[in-house]
């Protein structure tokens, strides 16, 4: 036994390595909304990291926008072009300054309208992998964010809350695969089931009788758990009825911007 | 242990870069993977067993920061590894570019399994085909990233005087090596 064993070591070891590979998957695709202790290190260990990535990022952007080509032109100019080329770049800055002060206003706006706790976050990093669509906020545990909260910004509906570590945690867009939430067109009532694609949505299991146009706002229903009722998620920008079968095809066009997210909103009801 | 912490930080390096860098620089489409250059070079440098654990872990940490579930790059990783630690032998291990044209079919091979997993395991739905869809620019994009990465490990080890030792990437270079 123990020959046999010693011949076939490695197959036999790497095959409970592929068996516990394919276990620990098995186990953790019931368990999506749960942060296990290895997640949670990783956060923990990255978190520092990512922040000072997103610092030094702003930095180095603001220094190469409204500095360094500053100075460049300076040396080939006289003093009075520099001074004005200096006057140009804090116009610059107040307008960046403008447009901050913008979003923040649409944010502040958009808290008042919900009846939840909103707390404010930024995002630092994204997803790893090209195909899945998640983001890393700035706000964790110690901040008061748990797995499943939603995540909103201005526009409308973002994410909600997979992974949550003390500093930081994961949000799972509206428009990953793996995101699911009930929503309704708000003209119609009609119900349906609106999945991520990628890059748009699609609301599953509106009934073919049913009357959906282009440009129809689909909001959240309330229903499921997640989302507090009426939070805008997009517009239909195609509908499909085939000549038979029980459903349409909808297509919806997120209202987030997800590659400008910058701001969101963590929501949690008020205790 | 000293090449089991250089994995590590490489690891974590291609994490940060792949969260934190690229997202902010390159679209989703454009962004090289960069933990596949990992795989490929453990499955020529590394054993069954170590190697197989290796590239397990890395698929793990990689999951932390990507898609939804724990362990599914693990998986895929390993056998990714797994793959291409079998075919190792009837190759021509002795040019380091074999690790460019390696890390293309790797990335074939990691997007077909990634598909496979997702299709049998994950949800209902086409969410399987999202890995393929990036695919044509992923098998350019990954192998160039790779052929970047060797040139410069080339140069550092010149301008080192040969001091900086890559584990494994001698093995590699036996006989068109730099």
């Amino acid at each position: 036994m123990r020959e046999f064993f010693s011949k076939y070591r490695v197959l036999f070891l790497t095959s409970v390595l592929l068996v516990g590979a394919l276990l620990m998957y098995s186990a953790n695709l019931r368990k999506r909304e749960h942060t296990s202790l290895f997640e949670k290190t990783v956060l923990t260990v990255t978190a520092p990291f990512h922040k000072s990535i997103d610092l030094a990022w702003e930095s180095v952007t603001s220094v190469v926008e409204h500095y360094l080509w500053l100075v460049e032109t300076a040396k080939e100019n006289e003093r009075l072009r520099h001074e004005n080329l200096l006057l140009r770049g804090e116009l610059d800055n107040l307008r960046e300054v403008k447009l901050a002060n913008h979003r923040l206003r649409r944010l502040l706006d958009f808290k008042d309208e919900q009846a939840l706790r909103a707390l404010p976050a930024q995002v630092i990093a994204e997803d790893a992998s090209s195909w899945a669509r998640t983001v890393v906020i700035d706000k964790g545990t110690t901040a008061g964010v748990v797995e499943g909260q939603p995540v909103v910004n201005a526009e409308g509906v973002v994410g909600r809350v997979i992974k949550v570590g003390p500093e930081e945690a994961r949000v799972l867009l509206i428009t990953d695969a793996a995101s699911a939430m009930a929503a309704l067109v708000q003209r119609t009532r009609t119900r349906g089931v609106c999945r991520g694609r990628g890059n748009s949505l699609t609301l599953d299991f509106a009934l073919r009788q049913e009357d959906i146009e282009v440009g129809d706002r689909v909001v959240t229903s309330g229903m499921g758990g997640v989302f507090p009722k009426g939070l805008f998620i997009g517009e239909v920008v195609r509908v499909v009825r085939g000549d038979y079968g029980l459903f349409q095809s909808v297509e919806v066009a997120p209202a987030a911007d997800f590659s400008r997210l910058e701001e969101v909103l963590v929501l949690s009801e008020v205790e | 242990m000293r090449r089991f912490t250089g994995y590590f930080l490489t690891g974590f390096v291609f994490l940060l870069l792949q969260t934190a860098v690229l997202p902010r620089i390159l679209p989703a489409y454009l962004r090289p993977d960069l933990f596949i250059i990992l795989i490929i070079y453990l499955s020529l440098a590394e054993k069954y067993l170590r190697g197989g654990f290796i590239a397990w872990l890395a698929g793990c940490l990689k999951d932390v920061f990507a898609g939804s579930t724990l362990g599914l790059h693990g998986l895929v990783f390993l056998l990714c590894f797994l793959f291409i630690k079998g075919t190792e032998r009837r190759l021509n291990t002795e040019s380091s570019l074999l690790l460019v044209i390696l890390v293309f079919f790797g990335t074939l091979l990691e997007r077909g399994l990634m598909a496979a997993t997702l299709l049998i395991f994950a949800d209902a739905g086409p969410s399987w085909q999202l890995p393929l869809r990036q695919l044509p620019m992923q098998i350019v994009i990954t192998p160039l990233v790779a052929l970047v990465l060797l040139i410069t490990v080339r140069w550092l080890r010149r301008y080192s005087l040969g001091r900086l030792v890559i584990p494994g990437l001698r093995y590699l270079d036996n006989r068109y090596g730099s």
